[in-house]
């Protein structure tokens, strides 16, 4: 039994797999405050943030050997946030079949801070220019098919707003980065 | 939108990620705060995914900055290690992969249906002491496969149907290979059976061969499902009954019939090759179910 501590996220998993408590809690530890910070990022309630965040451990834990993903070239996190994706929209939406208010905090809009020139690099120039310009409607339809990996309806329930207006947004957002980067 | 783009998308952001993210904007991210510019946000967010040390200094972050955040991580802790330690567990060795790799879909219940009613074929041959009738193995072997072949290839058996014709290895190639994985099974249980019951491999093996290949070779024209009924059909029709009710074994599966049995796997075989691009297609219905 080789240390957890020293394993990728990856492995994890698959120890997590043949029933590894020890690998779990390492995932958790490394995994969690990640997938907490992002989380309420994109939902401001912290209750729902818990609920979803419980949930997306059990499942990991339960259907780690369902994990298929390091044999074809996919990440253990990423598989991890695709889970939490989906039980963050299946929450919301039980809440809005629950009550009648819509908890689907938009993310802060973002003011430029100085600092930010660092990170100038990091996205490709036409990439970083063309995303700033994209109104914030816009972007957040990108952020959550593109980033988050949401299909149109899941998006419509994260943000709140109807499927065809994702839709028509997820267009125009397109047209705009294609006509800024080309 | 389109998913093309969707994935250009993903291919742009991913390469742009090797640098790493400064403390500040890590502790910025993980308050939560506003104050980082969107697509720097974005880069954010695609590198963490991506790099196991930023995401240990934003757990760092999130410790030094972020007690409400920190207070949240400790109860869905606590919560889930009463979950876990109570929660069953998914069992996903279901076939090795070589094994699943090879084998059509639904291929268990049909290859166990096939199994018992050779079973029962082999105890009615075994309660006919007096061999009043033919042997039932004998009669059943040429359409024994058929059940598991027609599964090889079938759009309402399959889900993924649709997703495997449009893979690459579709086509009479991985047809033939999952109808071996069938004859693998069926064969031997055939041979067994055969064995308890008196008729040799030598009398069904050819014909049981045609019929495999001639389903294949039909349901190129009607789809394999629909072949391999007619041909079960027209086999029980025109010589198990018939067999049974005269209590004669029929002549075609006497040895002197087996070069014609071989002719007519060799015209199969021609006319298998000839139309193969049929299986590289979808067929939405047969040509007389439209």
């Amino acid at each position: 039994m080789g240390a957890v501590t020293s394993m990728d996220e990856e492995n994890l998993v698959r120890r997590i797999a043949d029933g590894d408590r020890g690998a779990f809690d390492e995932l958790y530890r490394r995994t969690s405050p990640w997938l907490a910070v992002r989380l309420r990022r994109r939902c401001a309630d912290v209750e729902i943030v818990a609920e979803v965040m419980q949930e997306t451990y059990l499942a990991v834990w339960r259907a780690a050997a369902a994990f298929a993903g390091a044999s074809v070239g996919g990440s253990a996190v990423g598989w991890v946030w695709t889970i939490a994706a989906r039980r963050l929209v299946d929450a919301l939406r039980r809440r809005a079949r629950e009550a009648q208010l819509p908890l689907a905090a938009l993310p802060a809009l973002a003011a430029p801070a100085a600092e930010d020139e660092v990170l100038d690099a990091v996205l490709g120039d036409a990439m970083g220019t063309a995303l700033r310009r994209l109104s914030p409607d816009l972007r957040q339809v990108l952020q959550a098919m593109v980033l988050d990996g949401l299909t149109v309806r899941e998006t419509a329930v994260l943000l709140g707003v109807p499927e065809g207006t994702v839709k028509t947004r997820a267009r125009r957002a397109r047209i705009a980065l294609r006509e800024a980067l080309s | 939108m389109k998913i093309a783009t969707l994935i250009r998308l993903r291919r742009r952001i991913r390469p742009a990620t090797s640098d790493h993210v400064t403390a500040a904007v890590l502790e910025r991210y993980a308050t939560g705060g506003a104050g980082i510019r969107a697509d720097a946000l974005w880069a954010v967010e695609a590198h963490l995914e991506w790099c196991a040390s930023c995401r240990e200094r934003l757990g760092e972050a999130v410790a030094r900055r972020s007690p409400e955040t920190m207070s949240l991580l400790a109860l869905v802790q606590a919560k889930l290690a009463t979950e876990v330690a109570r929660s069953p567990r998914m069992r996903v060795r279901r076939l090795p992969r070589r094994v699943s790799r090879w084998t059509p879909p639904g291929l268990w219940p049909r290859l166990a249906m096939t199994l018992l009613v050779l079973a029962a074929a082999v105890g009615l041959d075994l309660a006919d002491n007096s061999r009043l009738l033919p042997s039932l193995v004998l009669l059943v072997a040429p359409v024994a496969p058929l059940l598991g072949v027609a599964g090889v290839w079938s759009a309402g058996i399959d889900p993924a149907h649709e997703l495997v014709v449009a893979s690459p290895r579709a086509g009479l190639y991985m047809v033939l290979r999952r109808t071996l994985a069938v004859l693998v099974v069926v064969i031997p249980t055939l041979a067994v059976a055969g064995w308890l019951a008196g008729a040799s491999p030598a009398r069904w093996l050819l014909p049981c061969l045609a019929f495999t290949g001639g389903a294949l070779a039909l349901g190129e024209l009607i789809g394999l499902r629909w072949a391999a009924g007619a041909l079960a059909l027209a086999w029980t029709a025109g010589v198990i009954t018939p067999s049974v009710l005269a209590a004669r074994t029929p002549l075609l599966l006497e040895p002197a019939s087996l070069p014609y049995w071989a002719g007519l796997i060799a015209v199969i075989a021609v006319a298998l090759v000839l139309r193969r691009d049929a299986y590289t297609g979808l067929r939405s219905e047969t040509w007389f179910v439209r």
